[in-house]
Order: C-alpha cells, then structure tokens, then sequence
C-alpha cells in the first residue's frame, strides 16, 4: 500500500451490559484512552469515522456525527459506516489519498438497550424474506452447518470429532477472554458445557455456540506512515483493506456452506498487501458462532475448504489456544472472539483490531501469543456485516 | 430485496411467491426482476413473470427454532429451512407448519431434508390488534402428509348447458381435530384464520373445475369470523387466486363480503347461477365461498356452550354453464327477524338464545323453505336422492330430515357436524361438497341452509354426468380430510390456543 496508513493508539471500553451508560460516554471512553496513549489532543483530528449498526433503533440515535462533534468539540469531517473495518477502510483510503494526517476511527453499540426486540431487528435487517418466513439469527448457522456437513460427506466418527470441534473453538475463545479484562464474559468453560447446551437446545448449535449482544465501544487513532513516527515508536501499519459484497437472502446465493465475500474479501487483501495466509501469526475472525470461526479459517485460505474441522479437532485447542495448521502455529481470536470478548456490532471490529495491535506491539500482557521470543509481525482481520452480506479482511503489519 | 412496509401492502408479492425467469438464458430468481443478472441489459423487457403458488418445493436443509424472533412466539417451537423449487433453481426460505412438536421432542433433520414440501397460505406472524394482517406462502406442509400436492390445469369446456349450476367446488379444513366423546370438530393451525381457509378452499374449486381462473367475473365471500371489521376476504381471494383478468397488480374481478350468520355464502348461490346466466353481464363463473374459524366463547363463560360444536373450515363452488356438475332446478329463501343469535360490533364472541334457537328459529325456516320450494317444483321427498341442511349440533338436522319425510339413506351422507363441527357459513356447503362428492350423475339433491337472524336458503340441484368426470381431479374431497391418517389430535386447552391464532 502506497502511503502506508499506520495506527499509533487503540482503546475501548470493556464489552458487555452498560445499561446505565449514555453511548456518548462509551465513545467517550474508548476515545479518551486511544488518544491519551498516543498524547493526542482533540484539535489534531482531521476527521472522524464512526461505525453503529443499530444506535438509529436502540437509542432512537440518528445523526451520531452530531454528539461526536459535540463530544469533541470539533467541527471537522466526520462519516458514519456499520463496522469499525468499513469505517478503517474508507479513513485509510482519505490517508492514502493524502486528505488528512490524523483521524479518529471508531464504533460504538448498545445493543441491551432494546435486549426484548434486537433479535427480531437483526434479523429483519439481515434477510427481511428469511425473517417472514419465521428464521431467527441463529437458524441461518445452523443451516450453514447442516449444509457444509452434507457438501463434505462428514459422517459417523467425524462428524463427532466436528462436533467436539465447534465446541473446542468456544472452549478456546472462553479461555482466551478470561485473560482480557475487556471481554464481556471471562469465565472458562468446557466441551461439556457445549455438548449439553446444544442437547438442551434439541439441534446442532447452542448456547455456548453463539455470540451474545453486548454494548461498548472502540477507538483508534490513524495517521499517515510519516506522521506516525512522531508520535509513537510503534506504529502498526494497515498493510490492505479490502471489502465484498453478496446478496442479503442466503438461501438464494450459489454457495450455502462458506462466505463468497469474505473469500474475495481475502484474496483481494492478501494480493495487495504483499503476504499470504502463511504469514499470518495473529488472526481475528468473525466467529458469530463456532461454525463461522470454523469455515472463517477456510475462507481466509488457512485451511482448504471441508478440512478446517480436522486442523481445529487436532490441535486440541483447548488446551493451547492456538490451530496447528500445516505444522504452524495460528493465533485466532486471542481475546476470546465474538464469542467471548462480546460482538457489540458497531464496535467489534474495533476490538479486533485492537488486539491485533496489542499483538503485534508485544503488548498483550497475559494474552500475549507465544512464538517463542518472538513477537509476531502479521496479523489480520476479517468481518462480517449481516450473515455474509459485506466482508472485510484488513491485514497489519509492524516494521 | 423486500422492505417490511412494502411488503405489508403490497403482500400478494409472498401470497403467491411471485418470481421471476429470464427469457434469455431462464435463469429464475425468487421475486419480481426487471433483469437478469447474468444477461444484464439486454434482458430488459424479456424477464417472465413466474410464481410458485401451485407448485412443489423440497426441504434442502432444515433445523429448529425454539426460541423465534417475538412475531413468531406464538408458534413456540418450529422447523425453519431452505426449499428450494424447480429442481433448485429457486431457493427461498420457510417454515413448516401445521406441526404442534411436544416440549422437549426431538426432530430428525435428515429425515425431513430431501422431501417434498408444498407452500401453503398463512398468516405470516403475530401483529397488533390494530394492525393489517400479513399473509404470506412462506410456510410449508410436506406433500405425503395431510395436503398432497395438487397441479393446477385449466380444461378447455366441452359442454354448454341451458341451465347455470355447479362447475367446481373444494372443500378445506385443517388436519387438527378435537375429539369430545363422539363429535370430532376441526381446529385451525394457530396461523390460519377464515381468509386462509377462503383461500384454500377457492383453490382447491379452481383445481376441481379447471376453470381459468381469469374466467372467474365475481367472488362473494360468506364469513362471520372475518379478522377484520372493515376490509373483505373477498379481496385477499381475488388476488392471491387471480380471479378474474390480471393486469399488473389489479384483477378484474368483482369481489364481495356477505354477512348472514351461516347462510352468507348459500344466499349468494343464486346471485352466482344468476349472473353467469345473464347474458350481458359476460361473467362466464362467478365463486361463491363460505369459511369460518367458527367463534364461541370458551366453555364456562356466557355463550360458552357453542364451544361443543364449532368447527374451522371453507366450502368454494364455481357457478357456470359449461361443463356443469349440478344444475340448479330452483330456489326458495325465507327470511324473518328472530334474534335467535348474535355477535354485537367489537365483542369476541357471539351469544345464543338458548332454547329459542329451535322451534321458532331452526326448524321453523329449514322447514318453510324446503316445503314451499318441494311446492314450488312439485317433488316429493322420495322424488330426492340426498338432502343435505345446516348443522349447528348432531340432533336438529336429524330431526328436521324426518320431519321433512327423508330418510336415513337420504341425509346421512350430508352431515358433517360430527367430523368437523359446525364450520358456520361453510357448514352447510360442506354437507353439500360431501354429497357431491359420491354422487351419481342424475340425481337430484335438496340443500336448505339456515342462517340466524334469520333465514334459509333451500335449493334443488341435479347432477350431470360432468359429476363422474371431474371428481378424479380432486384428491381433497370431504371424505379425504375426514378419514386422513395424518390427523391429529389435540386438548381443549391446545384447541383455545390454536383457535385464538397468532
């Protein structure tokens, strides 16, 4: 990427149940702490990118630049998109095209405000056809499951051993997140839990499959590869975004068992970038549920399509934390995933990206991935809008 | 793409599945295209309009949802999937319905994906009390259950008759029954109401006939349990069933609600025979339906007692003059003010005048009307092969039928009452589609309905040897439904919940 945009500060408020906070004051804080690590003040924003996907439903919020602005006091540009990865990608493109030096990217939820009809709202939102017809957010996974098990022929004992894996992926995500003072639930669990979530729920995913709703926020700070050096000694560099698109109705698209999106996504992401899914040490996917982390290691191009179950079953995550792939060690979802860390969906992406930074910088603390001595330099993202509607791979790197 | 509001109004879009197919490379696509992606441009104009009303899907992939989105609480626990329509072209989403799964009841997936399914009409889900009611296809019943798929194929007439009559009829009611010692009474799925058993019956007459549906000039619908005060069944049949010529999104068809307890849709009989009879009015048929989710308070409560008899059903009949059935020989209707029942302007339920309902209501119409239209043509009771008449509980059509001078063999055939219940403004048309149903050609048939408030309708028909013809095209008949092994079962308190609806 020409121009490297570089990210000097992250921060984010802890994901989970704010029912007594304004979502001015999430942002507020997850501000607070980006720009207080990077000694930034107010008056040097540019512009201001912020993501909410339901703030217009929940908090009958329209117009969010509006209390930004009066947030930061600042009259500049600012644009709203629904993910913080579509919000990085469209300040990246300003960076890069010389526009600004210093912006604000940042995403913001409050999903528990309306906790009695959000999941009607997510899914009329998501497919308004799937929703007449009486499916829920969780059926289109369970479907996704139910088809990828009859296109790879997975029976008998591996179909066992695919179970045991979704439920290792949640069993890892939980064990990740009990170290991350941010997550929403830290609290281990075990592939028991799982397995009897799901019987209680008579199908093929439960409780312990699914993401939950949470509220929070998050922050970051993104400059030009120039002006970064002044303010940080660790600049994280946004080495591509890349974006697709498919249909709303997943019912009607070609393939039922993996994201179209996200594959294109990928491809268009590594191309650009100058790396390969093999150079990625720290992976942040949009595990929604466990099968999506699962076909997300696919999509990406971690694993070939059909296989990713084998490669989870086999590295025993539960015990590790980490996919044993091709003999390598990958790092998913090290602080603790959707799943665990929370998926307020206007923010997570932030959350991700904010791990990759922590990352890559060596400054994880507990978290911190093990390679030995030492820190990992490549590390990507992907998210998802909808169940697959818009994709976003963005990858990092540092010097 | 689809947006709620739209969707709200506009909803024959999902009633019929309406699609589209490109005239270029036929590529389908579920909903109406102005183009096809792949052909791009040069497909404008050349897109065929499809829909999948009458067809037959398979169940790609299901699961269960025990925890829906709030519009679909009420159906608690469901199977939801994928269906897809000619041999996968189109894909859409559904559920299936008419399946009460127990708590806790475990479902096979794999032994549902792979099997036929059709789409049927239903409400879509719950909404205010204030608020339009949304229907959509959306919902489906495997095909070798209760509702076999049935094509619709419209035959060229081969026979103009002098006399209008009968051309066509369907009878529908749900596969759930309540069984209270030995009256069984049919109980609507909590996502059916009377527009939904409008609908069914009228395509299951339009399968039975083979009449173009854009043939079909005038559709009057008898109902007293309408969910709307203000706004006909009518007009939702017209255009989920096509009646009349189609013209974008408006049918040229007359369509209209007839209130008369339950003989709204027999009074309308002769209205039918006489319009396509009326050579300037060039309405080839005219479909007269009566259907109810027949209301009564619960059991307990003032005007609980009807709670024992009351069905869930609807009776459709095409009049025309070609390829006739039945023709009408004649008609007598009596009518005189006796508020023997009643349901006033916003109360849920109707009441009863007790004992009242009898002599100087029931007995005293059926009889004035049969004898006077006997007179009339001068017949006999032995001169008639069936007698069929109104059936609010076991006894009163009994009696009146010996009363009358008819014999055992000459109304058994016609009472419905102890299998479905007393289906209101379908009831008697019922007991005259089971009669049709077994009928020989030549035979003659007197039906007396009765209505309260009150009235009887009392009609002499004669079948034709179309009556042979026709009836292998219905697998639906009366004794079908009756006798199905896929019937099943429920308590009074399932009963309650079900007959509220969602």
């Amino acid at each position: 990427m020409q121009n490297r945009p570089a990210i000097v500060a992250v921060g984010r408020t802890k994901f989970g149940e704010h029912y007594g906070k304004e979502p001015e004051k999430l942002i507020e804080e997850a501000w607070l702490t980006a720009s207080k690590e990077c000694d930034l003040e107010r008056r040097d924003l540019e512009a201001c990118y912020l993501s909410d996907c339901f703030l217009p439903i929940t908090n009958k919020l329209g117009l969010e630049e509006g209390f930004l602005s009066e947030l930061t006091e600042l009259h500049v540009p600012m644009e709203v998109t629904r993910s913080v990865s579509a919000a990085l990608l469209t300040a990246c493109h300003a960076i890069q095209a010389g526009a600004y030096n210093t912006v604000l990217v940042g995403g913001i939820e409050k999903m528990t405000d309306r906790w009695d009809k959000i999941r009607d709202d997510l899914m009329l939102l998501e497919d308004p056809w799937s929703y007449y017809a009486g499916g829920t957010p969780e059926a289109n996974h369970e479907l996704l499951l139910r088809a990828y098990i009859n296109k790879y022929g997975i029976t008998g004992e591996n179909l066992d051993k695919l179970n045991v894996a979704l439920a290792q992926v949640s069993v890892k995500n939980h064990a990740n997140a009990a170290k991350n003072e941010y997550a929403h639930f830290r609290r281990k669990i075990t592939v028991d839990h799982v397995l009897n979530a799901r019987k209680a729920a008579r199908k093929s995913l439960g409780l312990y499959d699914f993401a939950p709703i949470s509220d929070g926020a998050s922050a970051l700070i993104l400059t030009s590869e120039e002006h970064a050096r002044k303010m940080t000694d660790k600049p994280i560099y946004v080495l591509d975004c890349s974006s697709a698109t498919d249909y709303l109705n997943f019912t009607a698209r070609d393939d039922l068992t993996h994201f179209t999106a996200t594959k294109i996504a990928a491809k268009n992401a590594f191309k650009m970038a100058g790396v390969a899914p093999s150079d990625m040490q720290v992976v942040e996917v949009y595990d929604q549920s466990t099968v999506l982390e699962m076909v997300s290691l696919e999509d990406l191009g971690f694993c070939e399509p059909g296989t990713a179950w084998k490669s989870i079953n086999e590295s025993r995550p539960e015990e590790k934390s980490y996919y044993e792939i091709n003999g390598r060690r990958v790092f998913v979802n090290a602080n603790g995933g959707l799943k665990a860390d929370g998926n307020p969906l206007g923010a997570t992406g932030g959350a991700q990206i904010f791990e990759i930074f922590k990352q890559l910088r060596g400054e994880a603390g507990e978290r911190q991935i093990d390679l030995g001595q030492e820190t990992p330099r490549y590390g990507c993202t992907s998210e998802l809008e909808g169940f697959g509607t818009k994709a976003y791979v963005t990858i990092f790197g540092r010097e | 793409m689809s947006s709620e509001p739209i969707e709200r109004r506009v909803s024959y879009l999902g009633d019929r599945l309406k699609s589209s197919r490109c005239g270029i490379c036929g590529k389908e696509y579920f909903e109406v295209r102005d183009y096809c992606g792949d052909c791009g441009r040069k497909s404008f104009g050349k897109m065929e309009s499809i829909d999948l009303f009458y067809e037959k899907g398979k169940l790609e992939l299901c699961t269960l949802v025990t925890e829906p989105t709030n519009k679909f609480m009420k159906l608690e626990n469901y199977v939801y999937g994928i269906v897809s329509f000619h041999g996968g072209k189109i894909r859409v989403p559904g559920r299936l319905t008419d399946q009460i799964l127990k708590d806790g009841e475990t479902v096979d997936f794999s032994s549902l994906e792979g099997r036929e399914v059709v789409p049927r009409f239903r409400r879509r889900y719950s909404v205010g009390k204030s608020d339009v009611v949304p229907t959509i296809s959306l919902a489906f019943t495997l095909a070798d259950e209760y509702y076999p798929h049935q094509e619709y194929t419209v035959v060229q007439p081969s026979k103009e008759y002098d006399t209008p009559g009968i051309v066509g009829y369907g009878f529908y009611t749900s596969r759930f029954r309540i069984r209270e010692g030995s009256l069984q009474r049919s109980v609507p799925f909590i996502d059916e109401d009377a527009v939904t058993a409008a609908v069914e019956s009228g395509k299951l007459a339009l399968i039975h006939s083979g009449v173009d549906s854009a043939l079909v000039g005038k559709i009057y619908v008898g109902s007293e349990s309408n969910p709307y005060a203000v706004k006909p069944i009518a007009s939702k049949v017209a255009q989920v069933l096509k009646l009349g010529e189609e013209d974008g999104d408006i049918q040229g068809v007359d369509a209209v609600d007839m209130e008369f307890a339950c003989k709204a849709a027999t009074s309308m009989f002769k209205d039918a025979a006489s319009l396509v009879n009326y050579p300037k009015s060039g309405i080839k048929y005219a479909m007269v339906i009566g259907a109810d989710n027949s209301q009564a308070a619960p059991k307990g409560c003032p005007g609980g007692e009807l709670d024992a008899f009351v069905g869930y059903g609807g009776s459709a009949f095409i009049f025309g003059k070609q390829d006739v059935l039945a023709e009408i020989e004649g008609w007598y209707s009596v009518t005189s003010d006796t508020p023997d029942f009643w349901r006033r302007d916003g109360e849920p339920f109707p009441m009863h005048g007790g004992r009242f309902t009898g002599d100087p209501a029931y007995f005293k119409h059926v009889r004035k009307a049969a004898t006077k239209l006997m007179e009339k043509l001068n017949v006999q009771a032995s001169d008639i092969d069936y007698f069929v008449t109104h059936q609010p509980n076991p006894q009163f059509p009994v009696k009146i039928a010996n009363e009358l001078g008819f014999k055992d063999e000459q109304y058994a055939a016609s009472l419905q009452i102890n299998k479905f219940g007393n289906t209101y403004s379908g009831c008697s048309p019922a007991g005259l589609a089971s009669v049709l149903d077994i009928a020989k050609p030549e035979e003659r048939i007197l039906m007396v309905s009765y209505g309260s408030g009150a009235g009887s309708d009392a009609y002499l028909l004669r079948t034709t040897s179309q009556i042979a013809d026709k009836r292998q095209r219905q697998k639906l008949s009366v004794k079908y439904q009756a006798e199905n092994p896929f019937v099943e079962f429920v308590d009074y308190t399932t009963y309650r919940r079900l007959k509220l609806g969602m």
